[in-house]
């Protein structure tokens, strides 16, 4: 029976026979470089025994078990002692894209007027996003590719206002397994920008190169930025740029994005190819040496066949016919052949088929990996092992192991919980708090002093000042929270968190993928549901932002931070940690019903690389903080504000909008009361709570300002309530709707009906869950 | 009410629409419903 790639053990190196699966995941697998001839070797098992992490191509990919069963391998004994290349040859430069006496004066450019074009475009993890903020600075606008829940980034070129860069998804290949390839394709083939900033990570060149070839293919100008060179250097690594760009016929500019290194050189290809339409000067890339020529014949049969179509359809001739090749209906659809040239196709690529002896993917994928071999042969030298994967591979060591990585990961998070509620977070908190009471201290006596009339006197200090005042007073503790997360995510340790959470997100019906929205969500619940967006399956995509909602914001923490100061303070850390487990126990409750009732069926195949753990660039983490604050802060001042003042409205005014002296006899009261009734079995039926839990869907900031703002009179809401109630009080608010903002983006990512049904199926769930706590705990607080 | 009653009350109106007028234009520009740039938002928007 033949061997598989589950068969091999740790250590050991295979070369790959044939590639099993189907669709788009075995497409996948190809265009992640899991092709016939391929050396893989196994590095490691996951904690749980899946998945396997495998090193192929220079870079470590992860895969399910039973993905891992369907590749057959031939095991071999890997000779460790490498040949170290030296490159004896010197390339004269090709000066391909450059101005001046180098210009290639066959193009008229592009007139001055002409805003130029550009597509920023490459793999995940090559530093593309840092690149597009040097490239453009603070000159960006976020939007949305249209039709599709995929957010896009425009800017224009820092000193050129006439340019704009369009920050497309990191992507693999130009194959539609995901929506953000799919978008990618769709925005090159149909936009056609007038040039391609292909982003490459030199530590990694072939996986990268892949993508570069399926570019070179789409018969637009294009620049490949060689990226992370400094690290290559570093390493002992280099790369003959001049041999490269010869071999691709594209300019290729070395770049350190991160160092700000290359990127005024990089401006000046990319600006010249752009406006004088240089586009590729190689398509082909097909031997028709290799295994007798039979990709090669095959290839230009068909881009022969499909030539007139192509040209109609406006569509690159050379990228439409490997398309072809491949069986994208996508693209075979979109050149109208008839029955009779359909028949040839296939003819003709079952023909290549037999001649290679693989079929048509895998047979595509290895023309353009045979291709990248030679180029990395003839133009790239490998550092033997880089310093930081050496790093990597230590580290991982650690928080990957077998007995180490599920205890770490709860140590991790347990310590992120105690520094931000305990002792970073819980001292700044107090110093705010204190500065914000002189505060209003100070506004009070003053418009005392300037015997401003009462019920303004009340509406600007009990209403606003108290409500945004109680709220601002958490801003430490929610910043801190997100500076640790955000640490976390940049550091590439997520991604492991992903690698070996997998096994045990199956068992709910999801896959180790989707352990990234769910952290997210700990931050806030809107960018984990646009989080979501990188999950290729549809019912991964819904399922994962259902549970979401279950995993506490940081909208909610000062709920939880006020009634556990007030009542449970010598277990603070202990509550808090309980609260947020018991989210995640609920969650996982819930999911095992999802799982049988709503969406049955497997969750998304799990390959995915494990980048380098790379320490966190200070900046970005700081601008991040930084802007968590400032939205933190824009809400307190905005919409928060808003609740106030109407909520103070609503409790100061009776239906016939006189004062009232009594606050039950007021607006709000009365709307309040028709659902306090719903709320008497779990022992929270005051209208005010009910009334603090409904501004709670605007925000749930203010569901602490609005209570303290109604129980004035009786010396604020800790006065009145019990610590059975808080308990209770705290469950509710931890399963209950999220606030409007979350609804928003679930409505935009999921529908209507499916956001209506979160906001009931929540309440519902916090009812429940919130009466059983008060009957378990009846009995002890 | 007094002149300085209508004059903080003027202040808290106009604050009041400046903020709503706020909300309104981030809406039309696209951007979270959060009021943040999604942008900044870890894992958000786009993969690195």
């Amino acid at each position: 029976m033949a061997m598989t790639l589950k068969d091999l053990q740790i250590g050991e190196t295979g070369i790959i026979e044939t590639v099993g699966g189907e669709g788009a995941l075995r497409q996948h697998f190809l265009d992640m470089g899991v092709i016939p001839g391929t050396e893989v070797t196994v590095i490691k098992y996951a904690p749980m025994g899946d998945p396997v992490e495998l090193r192929i191509h220079n870079y470590e990919l992860t895969l399910r078990l039973d993905d891992a069963a369907k590749i057959e391998v031939r095991k071999i004994q890997k000779d460790i002692k490498e040949e170290i290349k030296t490159n004896k040859h010197k390339t004269a430069h090709p000066y391909l894209g450059e101005p001046g006496i180098h210009h290639c004066k066959d193009n008229e450019p592009l007139p001055d007027d002409h805003i130029l074009s550009f597509a920023l475009v490459g793999n995940q993890n090559c530093g593309k996003t840092t690149l597009f903020n040097r490239l453009t600075g603070s000159n960006q606008h976020v939007g949305n590719f249209p039709g599709v829940t995929v957010d896009r980034k425009d800017g224009a070129i820092v000193g050129y206002p006439n340019t704009v860069v369009t920050d497309l998804p990191g992507i693999y290949s130009m194959s539609p397994y995901s929506l953000e390839e799919l978008v990618s394709r769709d925005f090159v083939l149909q936009n056609k920008p007038d040039a391609i900033i292909n982003i490459v990570d030199a530590t990694n060149i072939d996986r990268n190169l892949y993508l570069t070839m399926q570019l070179l293919e789409m018969d637009i100008p294009v620049v490949v930025a060689l990226n992370m060179m400094d690290e290559l250097l570093g390493n002992g690594g280099s790369i003959d740029v001049n041999r490269m760009e010869e071999m691709l016929g594209v300019p290729v500019v070395p770049i350190s994005a991160a160092k700000n290194q290359g990127i005024e050189e990089l401006i000046t290809h990319a600006m010249h190819i752009a406006r004088y339409q240089e586009k590729p000067l190689k398509q082909d890339f097909c031997d028709k040496n290799d295994f007798g020529g039979a990709v090669h014949r095959g290839l230009h049969a068909v881009s022969h066949l499909i030539e007139d179509h192509a040209e109609e359809r406006g569509l690159p001739r050379r990228f439409a016919a490997s398309k072809s090749i491949e069986g994208d209906q996508n693209i075979i659809d979109q050149l109208h052949l008839d029955s009779n040239e359909l028949e040839m196709l296939e003819h003709i690529t079952v023909q290549m088929e037999k001649e290679r002896k693989l079929d048509r993917s895998a047979a595509i994928a290895d023309m353009r990996f045979s291709f990248i071999r030679k180029v990395a042969s003839e133009s790239v030298i490998r550092p033997k092992e880089s310093k930081e994967h050496k790093r990597s591979s230590q580290i991982d060591k650690i928080l990957t192991g077998k007995y180490t990585a599920i205890p770490l990961f709860i140590l991790i998070m347990g310590a992120v919980f105690y520094l931000t509620f305990n002792v970073i977070g819980d001292w700044f908190q107090g110093i705010f708090e204190m500065g914000i009471e002189a505060f209003i201290n100070l506004i009070d006596v003053s418009l005392t002093n300037m015997g401003v009339n009462e019920t303004l006197h009340d509406l600007i200090v009990n209403g606003i000042l108290e409500g945004v005042g109680s709220v601002i007073g958490f801003l430490p503790v929610v910043v801190t929270m997100f500076f640790f997360l955000s640490l976390l995510e940049d550091s590439g340790y997520i991604a492991r968190v992903a690698f070996f959470m997998d096994k045990l997100l199956r068992k709910i019906g999801l896959s180790g993928r989707s352990i990234v929205p769910l952290l997210v969500g700990f931050g806030c619940t809107v960018p984990a549901v646009m989080a979501t967006r990188t999950l290729p399956s549809k019912r991964d995509r819904k399922m994962t932002i259902l549970l979401t909602p279950f995993m506490s914001c940081t909208a909610k923490l000062p709920i939880y931070a006020f009634f556990v100061n007030a009542f449970f303070k010598e277990h603070a850390g202990l509550i808090m940690t309980s609260i947020y487990l018991l989210g995640i126990v609920v969650g996982i409750l819930i999911a095992f019903i999802y799982k049988k009732f709503l969406f049955k069926g497997e969750a998304v195949p799990f390959v995915m690389e494990l980048p380098n753990y790379r320490l966190p660039t200070l900046k970005n983490t700081l601008q991040l903080v930084w802007d968590k604050a400032k939205d933190f802060i824009q809400k307190a001042f905005s919409v928060i504000l808003l609740a106030t003042i109407v909520v103070w409205f609503l409790q100061t005014f009776d239906m016939h909008l006189q004062i009232v002296s009594d606050s039950s006899m007021s607006i709000m009261a009365n709307l309040a009361g028709m659902i306090t009734p719903l709320f008497k079995p779990l022992g929270l039926g005051d209208w005010r709570i009910c009334t603090s839990l409904i501004s709670g869907f605007m925000a749930k900031e203010s569901v602490v300002s609005v209570q303290e703002m109604l129980f004035a009179a009786e010396g604020g809401v800790t006065a009145v309530l019990t610590p059975l109630m808080a308990g209770t009080l705290m469950v509710y608010s931890l399963l209950y709707t999220p606030c409007v903002a979350a609804i928003a983006s679930i409505k935009r990512e999921v529908g209507t009906s499916w956001a209506i049904g979160v906001l009931v199926w929540q309440c519902v769930i916090a009812w429940v869950f919130a009466f059983i706590f008060k009957l378990i705990f009846g009995m002890i607080l | 009410m007094k002149l300085i009653d209508y004059l903080i009350l003027s202040i808290v109106l106009l604050i009041v629409v400046l903020i709503i007028r706020h909300l309104i234009n981030n809406k039309k520009q696209g951007k979270s419903a959060c009021g943040c740039d999604c942008g900044q938002c870890m894992n958000s928007c786009q993969k690195k």
